[in-house]
């Protein structure tokens, strides 16, 4: 049976309401998109969806020492496991709690999916005039055996509010397990949100993530993509702003070995004038593995004297890696500055030498510019202690020791 | 120390080096001289190993060894150091970081245990003392942004790091001002002693006023068509080389 077969007989077994019911319809009429799909045309979720899921998780229980192992060790924890949110940090005007039901206007069929079923997640609400000093950490365990797991997760940040979140998923189960992930993030005026994803999840674990944020005038949200694991991972990130003076910041860095596939899907709406936008994303490939990027950057009629800047660079350091990339620019506006660039390459022969002549063997040489490569993203991580591991992973992947610093 | 023999390189189509001979001895200083295009900067790059140039003819024996059969990264090991014309920018990496990979690299090829960091920091201070240069340049990207002096400058604190047997200096003195020429030559002599060899590759005499040769030749059309001492320097910088490369041509012809 396939994941769609299994989820209507799970679905029949849920209480749904009207609305939910309308939108799990929907879900199966559609079906899960396939490579006919112009947003899905580099990604196939074939093997995806034939896998067998357990759609119930169990109810299970963690040590404190998994949670340390795989958590930044920032004070204020968010941790959920198998779906069941085990605890949330106390912070002054802020409201954490378990998840919420909200709507979406999205209608893909994924969504719609998440929208219809989910039960998980979290919501936070941010009050008027708080800077949440310490950025706030989000684990999401899994443990059960092959499962599909949904969550769904809003963040309202009220207006001349300011917070940072790094979320990770893990998975604990070490068996194939599938996530759909949808987060909603509102920023209200002159707000100022920084989202982290580490996405370094294990080889056969798949993740589908949205993500949808609205910007009002005066706000700036960044979004960091650092993926350095998981079998499969695809991700939309959507920005869509409406007020004036906004900011949308997306970096990203993929590093990909053995048959990983990593597929970034992002979009920025500009719909209101004097706003910015700005994005780079940075690939390396290694082994058999697959990027896709696809940058759509619309620019409204009415959204004169935007600056949109994109970039997507990739090294593909083995025979067998690919990389599709699509840059995606309608624009509108008369008045406005865009541009783009995408490179696909190998690594630069001169400063190989250059190292070489240093003493620095042929294969460490390419680790270190590889290193180098990537680090113009992970420079600018303002968590330090994000920007500490990051640089670890990505050192200890291409095996290389460039972890101190003097 | 550093034996060429009839040596004969260039690239696919052209023969850029057509038949140098040169013999570098430990404690010495040489400076090759010699007009645009004349063949330097190919010479410092067949000894240090890179793929672009093919060696048709002759022989590179740097004490004992057979440097052509040898990788960069060997060259390296054995002591051979050249500091670039232009250097290469790497962002992304520190200048210690680069340091320190480069020297752990060479203690692995010499089956040495890693520098501990701390010995390495100390060592690098000095060195950064020895050529007056300021705090926080260590944690820069290696050569990003750093003007035509300061890149020059880098070059001679790596060489100052390596402790190299034989130092190739490539147009060191070009994009330099008076002073960080003063301050680059002050460190280069600081580091010469009885067992290391240095080699001056320069266009100008400027140079050799602050590092003084021991020998002097004169390059033109691939070959070493005049060798002299230091004083050989300052009758080039009066009469230009026009007198020589005219000589060369009528024995040529």
């Amino acid at each position: 049976m396939g994941l769609i077969d299994n989820l209507t007989i799970y679905a029949q077994q849920q209480n749904l309401s009207k609305d939910k019911r309308l939108l799990f319809d929907s879900f199966v009429q559609k079906g899960f998109p396939t490579i006919k799909d112009e947003e899905w045309k580099y990604t196939s979720l074939k093997k995806v969806i034939a896998t067998e899921y357990t759609l119930e998780s169990d109810s299970s229980e963690i040590d404190s020492s998994i949670i340390k192992n795989h958590s930044l060790g920032l004070e204020d924890k968010i941790v959920f496991l198998d779906g069941v949110l085990l605890y949330s940090p106390k912070i002054k005007g802020v409201s954490i709690s378990d998840f919420s039901d909200f709507e979406c206007r999205n209608n893909d069929a994924i969504t719609e999916l998440n929208s219809a079923l989910a039960k998980s997640g979290f919501t936070i609400t941010i009050d008027k005039n708080i800077v949440v000093e310490n950025p706030i950490e989000i684990l999401f365990f899994n443990s059960t055996k092959n499962s599909f797991a949904q969550y769904r997760n809003q963040i309202l940040v009220g207006e001349n509010s300011e917070l940072k979140i790094v979320e990770k998923i893990q998975d604990l189960s070490n068996s194939s397990t599938l996530v759909n992930h949808f987060t909603h993030i509102s920023c209200e005026k002159n707000t100022k949100v920084e989202y982290n994803k580490i996405q370094n999840n294990t080889k056969e674990s798949k993740l589908i993530d949205c993500m949808n944020i609205f910007q009002e005038q005066d706000s700036t949200c960044e979004v960091n993509t650092l993926i350095f694991g998981g079998g499969f991972v695809r991700n939309n990130l959507n920005f869509e702003q409406n007020g004036s003076n906004c900011e949308s910041n997306m970096n990203g860095v993929s590093l990909l070995d053995d048959k990983q596939l990593a597929d970034n899907h992002t979009f920025v709406d500009h719909k209101t004038a004097h706003c910015r936008s700005n994005e780079m994303y940075k690939g390396i490939y290694l082994g058999d593995s697959k990027g896709v990027f696809n940058g759509k950057i619309m620019v409204r009629q009415d959204a004169q004297k935007i600056d949109a800047f994109q970039s997507n660079n990739n090294l593909l350091l083995s025979d067998n890696s690919t990389i599709d990339s699509k840059p995606q620019l309608e624009i509108y506006a008369d008045d406005v500055k865009c541009s783009h660039g995408c490179t696909i390459g190998q690594l630069d022969e001169d400063a190989l030498f250059y190292m070489r002549s240093r003493g620095i063997g042929v294969e460490e040489a390419k680790a270190v510019l590889t290193y180098a490569f990537a680090s113009e993203v992970i420079e600018n991580l303002s968590i330090p202690e994000l920007k500490t591991l990051s640089q670890k992973l990505l050192a200890h992947k291409l095996n290389v020791d460039l972890d101190f610093s003097l | 120390m550093l034996k060429i023999k009839n040596l004969k390189a260039g690239v696919e189509e052209a023969q850029i080096l057509k038949g140098i001979n040169l013999e570098v001895k430990a404690g010495e200083v040489h400076a090759i001289m010699g007009p645009n295009g004349s063949g330097k900067s190919t010479l410092s790059s067949v000894i240090a190993g890179k793929e672009d140039y093919e060696v048709e003819e002759g022989s590179i024996d740097f004490e004992g060894e057979d440097l052509l059969e040898l990788a960069p990264e060997e060259r390296a090991h054995k002591g051979v150091f050249l500091s670039f014309q232009y250097p290469i920018e790497i962002p992304g990496i520190s200048v210690s970081n680069f340091i320190k990979t480069a020297i752990n690299e060479r203690r692995k090829a010499q089956e040495l245990e890693q520098m501990p960091a701390g010995e390495l920091l100390k060592m690098m201070r000095e060195k950064m003392e020895l050529l007056s240069i300021k705090k926080g340049y260590l944690s820069r990207n290696m050569n990003e942004g750093f003007s035509g002096g300061e890149k020059k400058r880098n070059e001679i604190f790596q060489m100052a790091m390596f402790e190299p047997k034989l130092a190739i200096l490539d147009e060191t003195d070009s994009g330099l001002d008076i002073d960080a020429l003063r301050i680059v030559a002050n460190g280069v002599n600081k580091l010469r002693s009885e067992d290391n060899a240095t080699v001056v590759i320069t266009h100008y005499q400027r140079l050799l006023d602050y590092i003084i040769p021991d020998f002097v030749h004169v390059l033109y059309e691939g070959r070493i068509i005049k060798s002299g001492g230091k004083e050989l320097a300052l009758e080039l910088e009066e009469k230009g080389y026009d007198w020589i490369t005219k000589q060369a041509e009528k024995e040529w012809a």
